[in-house]
């Protein structure tokens, strides 16, 4: 709960409507889709403007109350927790397309804009964001930007960041600077790309510019079925490797195939196989069904045992129906679900793929994987039932292994869906001591008292304010450069 | 090289030449404690610009360079930047084919990196100014892109990850090697563009693309203003086109005021159609249509474009104000009796020419004159090269936008002493 004061003047910023305290209401905002981390916030605020945020902002400080930004809520990582009676800023009435400008293929929105409506609204001219993440019909371009998401396409177009291009950002100071814009030509600095990711840590969002692209005017969709995950993460590689560029490339594998057959999801995919894999190439007509037919050839070699192809769009979104629908069908079949979220050097696919489902045996629990294959992109998905306590316990280490592995197989621990609360404590694992100072240093350039989203993205105990407390002073020397495994 | 007399102050004492991040780091730690001012350079390509007044030609290696932090014969306390060198840092690290990702030291020249990549069909389509002969870590430290990364993506969407040694001596392994990583806050965008100012960077990870199967380039002659509006045209139309300049003067090659270079890069059929559509677009056969490697060799020449001109300048608006952007390049070229080469997909103008001594302070003007019209429509005028006197009136990049002192915050974060000589970019 706030104090009455605040809610008096947030209520005189907002409106009646935009401001939520009674407990009841507050409960949905206690955590995003990672559900396992709740917290209720101190109250939420709705503002429709950049000015409202700036007036929220600085009226919540005065309080000295910390904020956190928060879009559909539809983030993996616990990175929209409201830690320590946070006070929550939302941005779902913020949520229109301020302009399409076909002619430079870009658009201006505001942050709470759902990313799918974005691509209903520029198809009128032809046009679409190309950043797709499977929560599209939900998440907001604002959760995007601060998450740097992809999707299934960002094998071919790449992921927010590139698309990202200028960003109006209200900071905890309640100032309100603006970061390139009219494309990404600005001297200086790239402070939208240092934004982009930044987890809601280094500002609020309210203005963001994107780049669009031509709708393209083919596709070609196959699926290609295994009887070993392996051999569907080799055909990703081999294709890969021989040069070809399909939009994207997505594996299902065995448990996930069988949870969603056994759902309202079906999607007619083999249950007795061990991976399904999608793979779409899209571009101009010439040329596509060569690329498909030559896709095709090296699933046959790598081992398929069969490879449908879509003749419409109907059968197209047959196809993706089991990749689309996964997460929904999975958490059908378990009371919780632990999703990782670790990216891999593309060739190591079939050995992770074999190790993850080691540690599952070993561990005796469900992992189920369904993934952006192409961009080497995993998300091996833990099932378990909380309430069952050793359960819950060798969920904790299966899943600290896996992120081991893949960290060893020169890969980091979080592709897409962000660090948050949930993974800063593998921080470390890829990071040394004077990364993650830098990091918090960083951090502390944009919101000096820790107001934005405190308690998210860096651990702690590797805060070097905290460690030059407790050594009392003893900042003043150099840090020491600190092995960090995941680049060279 | 500038055609200024360098400011006598600026002469670099020295040129060290370190082979690893630890020597690197004892070479910034030692400039740090004499306050020495220290200037990070790969091959010095570009070294003119900054208005460091130094002229790569005259540096020396005292002790045969490559030692240690080794001893600076000149003492502290100088002004005069010492040129701190990546080329020795030119190892590849890995190269594994199969990922598409390479990490090399920043001191690998991008032409012997593409020599390594060729056997695999493979390439780093970067293609900004000096990408020929420049180094890896040049390319990413001045962050500028090309005409490709319409197609490609710009130089900060392929660099993975780099090791760095900040402006106040420490190591930083930031990134990664994967194509897809969003682990903490993203200091490698941070880095690309930085041109100098927050680190030296010692090595670099990048993503690769494959060559494509086909290459072809379109070159349709024509007057000025209707290569602008065939380019906008070709911009705009539903085939997707890997690069589309015009390009003024003798340089297009087709004997016509100005040409308008359509670049095409995919798979053969791909590019028959794309090539067929757009002819029809264009209304009128192209002048020359280049295939293959001369399509390659064309694009090749013109990364080179800007080498040894006195002034180079680069106008970017949307790109839907290609007119106006170019025809403020034009004015700057008519000052300098240079000539202008347009990337129509970015709306990235770029100037190259040069100045005699007696037009310092009427070219200052006319640079000035640019940029304040290019700021009224939302654009801008940075010169990457200039003499020394006419960079200090005009400035580089005309000064920040409403940043708020992000980023001189920044900069301080990383370099809190001014050791490194570049100011923010
Ligand atoms: C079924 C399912 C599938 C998914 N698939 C993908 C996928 O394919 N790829 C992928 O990358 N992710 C995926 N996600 C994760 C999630 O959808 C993305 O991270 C998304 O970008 C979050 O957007 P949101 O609006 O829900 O943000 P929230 O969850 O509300 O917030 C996420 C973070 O963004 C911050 N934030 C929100 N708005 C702003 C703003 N305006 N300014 C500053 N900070 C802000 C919050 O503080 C928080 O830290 C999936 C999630 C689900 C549930």
């Amino acid at each position: 709960m706030i104090p009455k004061a605040l809610a008096v003047s947030l209520t005189g910023i907002c409106g009646p409507d935009g401001v939520i305290a009674d407990r009841d209401r507050l409960l949905v905002y206690e955590s995003d889709a990672l559900t396992a981390y709740r917290h209720r916030p101190g109250a939420v605020v709705l503002p429709r403007t950049t000015d409202e945020v700036r007036r929220a902002v600085q009226a919540i400080t005065r309080h000295g109350l910390p904020i956190v930004p928060r879009g559909a809520g539809t983030g993996l990582s616990g990175g929209a927790v409201p830690l320590g009676g946070a006070v929550v800023i939302g941005t779902a009435r913020m949520n229109r397309i301020l302009s399409i400008d076909a002619a430079n293929r870009r658009a201006v929105l505001q942050p709470g804009v759902i990313n799918a409506e974005l691509s209903a609204a520029a198809a009128a001219h032809g046009l679409y964001y190309a950043p797709d993440p499977s929560s599209q019909t939900a998440c907001t371009i604002g959760g995007n930007v601060a998450e740097n998401s992809g999707g299934p396409h960002c094998l071919k177009y790449g992921v927010t960041s590139r698309y990202v291009t200028g960003l109006t950002v209200v900071l905890a100071d309640g100032s309100v600077v603006r970061l390139g814009g009219q494309g990404r030509e600005a001297p200086g600095y790239d402070l939208v790309g240092l934004f982009v990711g930044s987890e809601g840590c280094f500002g609020i969002a309210t203005e963001i510019e994107v780049g669009l692209l031509p709708v393209p005017e083919g596709v070609r969709t196959l699926l290609g079925i295994f009887d070993r995950i392996e051999d569907a993460g080799r055909a990703v590689s081999d294709i890969v490797s021989a040069g070809l560029l399909p939009a994207a490339m997505e594996i299902i594998d065995g448990p996930t195939i069988r949870a969603v057959e056994d759902s309202v999801f079906a999607a007619g995919y083999p249950t007795d196989a061990e991976a399904a894999l999608v793979i779409e190439f899209d571009g101009l007509e010439a040329g596509l069904d060569a690329e498909a037919a030559r896709a095709a050839e090296f699933c046959r070699c790598a081992g398929a045992r069969e490879v449908r192809s879509a003749k419409d769009e109907e059968e197209r979104l047959a196809l993706w129906k089991g990749r689309k629908k996964a997460f929904g069908a999975m958490g059908r079949i378990a009371p919780d679900l632990l999703v990782q979220d670790a990216t891999v050097p593309r060739t190591t696919l079939p050995a992770i793929l074999k190790g993850i489902s080691e540690i599952g045996k070993r561990y005796g629990l469900v992992v189920a994987n369904v993934f952006h294959a192409g961009d080497g992109n995993l998300h091996p998905n833990i099932l378990f039932d909380r309430r069952d306590e050793d359960e819950l316990e060798r969920v904790e280490r299966a899943s600290k292994e896996i992120m081991q592995i893949c960290v060893d197989s020169g890969g980091t621990i979080t592709g897409e869906h962000g660090v948050g609360l949930d993974k800063k404590h593998h921080m470390p694992l890829i990071y040394g001591e004077a990364e993650l100072d830098t990091m918090w240093g960083i951090r502390r350039v944009f919101d000096p008292g820790e107001v934005l989203n405190p308690g998210k993205v860096l651990p702690e105990e590797t805060d070097p304010a905290a460690r030059a407390s407790r050594d009392d002073g003893a900042v003043g020397e150099k840090p020491a450069a600190a092995p960090a495994p995941a680049h060279a | 090289m500038s055609e200024a007399a360098p400011a006598a102050a600026l002469v670099p004492d020295r040129v060290v030449l370190p082979e690893s991040a630890e020597e690197v780091q004892a070479v910034v730690l030692e400039a740090g404690e004499a306050g020495t001012r220290l200037l990070p350079a790969g091959r010095g390509t570009w070294l003119g610009a900054g208005g460091w007044g130094v002229d790569p030609g005259t540096r020396s290696e005292p002790g045969g360079g490559g030692e240690a932090g080794g001893r600076s014969e000149s003492g502290g306390g100088t002004d005069n930047p010492r040129i701190v060198s990546t080329e020795r840092l030119d190892a590849v690290h890995h190269y594994e084919p199969a990922d598409l990702t390479l990490t090399a030291g920043a001191g690998i020249g991008l032409d012997h990196l593409a020599r390594v990549l060729e056997p695999n069909g493979q390439w780093l389509p970067f293609d900004g100014p000096a990408c020929d002969t420049g180094t890896l870590g040049a390319a990413v430290a001045s962050g500028v892109s090309g005409p490709l990364s319409a197609r490609y993506g710009a130089t900060r969407d392929n660099v993975l990850g780099l090791e760095v040694v900040t402006g106040d001596g420490r190591i930083l392994r930031i990134g990664g090697r994967v194509v897809k990583n969003v682990a903490g806050y993203d200091l490698v965008r941070l880095f690309t563009g930085s041109r100098g100012s927050l680190g030296v960077i010692t090595r670099v990870s990048v993503r690769l693309f494959p060559r494509p199967d086909a290459d072809v380039t379109l070159l349709f002659g024509g007057d000025a203003a209707g290569a602008v509006a065939a380019a906008r045209r070709v911009c705009t139309h539903e085939v997707p086109v890997a690069a589309v300049e015009v390009i003024e003067g003798d340089e297009g090659g087709v004997g016509r005021a100005a040409a308008v270079a359509v670049r095409l890069l995919g798979g053969v059929d791909e590019v028959d159609e794309s090539r067929a559509r757009i002819v029809a677009a264009a209304g009128a056969d192209p002048s020359a249509a280049l295939e293959g490697g001369e399509s390659r060799a064309f694009h090749e020449r013109r990364i080179g474009w800007e080498a040894g001109a006195g002034v180079v300048a680069r106008l970017a608006a949307l790109p839907d104000r290609l007119a106006e952007t170019l025809a403020c390049a034009r004015a700057v070229a008519a000052q300098t009796g240079g000539a202008t080469s347009a990337d129509a997909m970015q709306g990235v103008v770029r100037v190259k020419g040069s100045c005699g001594e007696g037009d310092l302070a009427a070219l200052a003007e006319g640079l000035l004159r640019g940029r304040r019209e290019m700021a009224a429509a939302g654009g801008t005028l940075t010169l990457s090269q200039a003499p020394a006197e006419v960079a200090a009136r005009v400035g580089w990049t005309g000064g920040g936008g409403e940043e708020g002192g992000l980023t001189s915050r920044i900069k301080s974060l990383f370099d809190p002493d001014s050791t490194l000589a570049p100011s923010c970019p």
